[in-house]
């Protein structure tokens, strides 16, 4: 897993001068990551990808005031996605179920195989299910490591801890999954 | 001690995890290569494998992040802040100046034509109308910001002529109940306009002699004209217009 600080350093700079192509490509650095880290908490795709979406313009408008020194981008990133998770919670609002095709504008490019999407529900269902069961600590580490894929240094940074502390959560965090996963067999 | 086990688990998880998942290596095979934390490293390499096996549930669909990547810096790029030749073009931009510039304006021009057309229905007003006492405040004004004598009598004379006009119109409508009001006003006016004259200085005697005649000219016109409008006019009139013949010639005799 590379880190990704380096790389935004230019990308930033540049988008902090009002450049929206390289915040472009931050967001197509990041998204998935920040994507992956709201649908391992929510049930629905719509709902992830509507959150992903407000994350980049929250962290776009905040741009301004941002300095490196302060937070890592992607830190930056994934406490703007936390805020957006528990407000979502917090309103519960459940968005209506939008057509595919007709997306705020944008459409997909790509198609999905029926069998597919039904697999991939019902994985789905299972890690919500699965990862609910834990501690809500357990669930950040394990999700910042595995599903969206950081490092022990950035997934420090997102939670605000040492990466000796993140060390410790995580291996407690796999045993406790795997006692979790046995139990439901 | 704990420590180094946490981050030596954390390393094998790490460099193992892709191998695992693509099945170059097994669990047993990972375990076998690091038999003394065997049973701390099983349970974590098992949880990790299988966050690993359900991560492609939480991907995003195919062509999600090109797609919404495109619609996120178009919105963003109408979202950027304004240079300053585009806050000064915004800020004068047609719709702009026709809020700002040509709103006012209009608005003035509206507000000075039905001042206008106030100030016209005012001065043609006759006693008795609502606007005459618009009329009598504007000429008061008006003599108020007249400071020089002359001027100032040759308006005082200009109004008398202008009550005599009211009176008139007033016996020509038949408004005859007004008529002695009128009369009154038209006296009080001429014995003004004989005060200013005689106030006028020694050194405009001139222009004094020429306003003195032009008065009584003025004057005598008027009484001709009453006397006309008497002979013409219902006798209940009669009372109204006699005091106004009266008015005029007492201010004759006083030119003289």
């Amino acid at each position: 897993m590379p880190g990704k600080l380096d790389q935004d350093h230019e990308l930033i700079r540049k988008a902090q001068q009002g450049d929206p192509c390289a915040f472009g490509d931050l967001y197509e650095n990041h998204a998935p990551a920040i994507f992956r880290y709201l649908f391992a908490h929510l049930d629905s795709q719509m709902d992830a990808e509507d959150l992903t979406g407000e994350v980049f313009l929250k962290a776009w408008q905040s741009l301004p005031k941002y300095t490196e020194r302060g937070v890592p981008f992607l830190a930056f990133l994934f406490r703007i996605a936390r805020n957006a998770l528990v407000d979502h919670y917090r309103q519960n609002i459940r968005v209506e179920a939008k057509d595919p095709d007709d997306m705020d504008g944008y459409k997909a490019e790509g198609t999905v195989e029926p069998v597919d999407i039904v697999s991939s529900k019902l994985e789905h269902q299972n890690i919500l299910r699965t990862i609910s069961r834990l501690r809500p600590d357990y669930q950040m580490v394990l999700t910042l490591r595995f599903i969206s894929e950081l490092s022990p240094d950035e997934t420090a940074q997102v939670m605000n801890r040492s990466v000796g502390a993140i060390r410790v959560l995580q291996h407690r965090a796999l045993a406790a999954l795997r006692e979790v996963i046995g139990k439901s067999g | 001690m704990i420590m180094k086990i946490e981050r030596e688990i954390d390393q094998i998880i790490e460099r193992y995890l892709p191998s695992l998942s693509c099945g170059e290596e097994t669990i047993d095979s990972v375990l076998a290569k690091h038999a003394d934390i065997r049973a701390d490293l099983r349970p974590r390499l098992e949880a990790a494998m299988w966050l690993h096996q359900v991560r492609r549930s939480v991907e995003p669909r195919p062509g999600y992040i090109s797609s919404s990547r495109k619609y996120l810096v178009e919105r963003i790029s109408s979202m950027q802040p304004a240079g300053l030749w585009q806050r000064i073009f915004r800020r004068y931009s047609p719709q702009r100046w026709v809020f700002n510039i040509a709103a006012p304006v209009i608005v003035l021009l509206l507000l000075a034509l039905v001042i206008n057309s106030a100030v016209l229905t005012a001065r043609l007003s006759i006693p008795g109308e609502p606007l005459y006492s618009t009329k009598l405040v504007l000429e008061a004004t008006r003599l108020a910001l007249t400071f020089d004598p002359l001027e100032r009598t040759d308006l005082h004379i200009h109004y008398s002529r202008e009550r005599t006009t009211e009176f008139v119109e007033l016996v020509l409508e038949g408004d005859y109940d007004d008529l002695p009001v009128a009369a009154r006003r038209l006296e009080t006016q001429i014995n003004t306009s004989l005060r200013s004259l005689n106030a006028i200085p020694q050194d405009s005697l001139v222009e004094q002699h020429s306003m003195t005649t032009g008065f009584k000219d003025t004057l005598s016109s008027e009484v001709l004209m009453l006397n006309v409008l008497k002979t013409t006019s219902p006798p209940s009139a009669h009372a109204g217009i006699q005091l106004a013949i009266n008015a005029a010639q007492i201010g004759m005799l006083a030119l003289r």
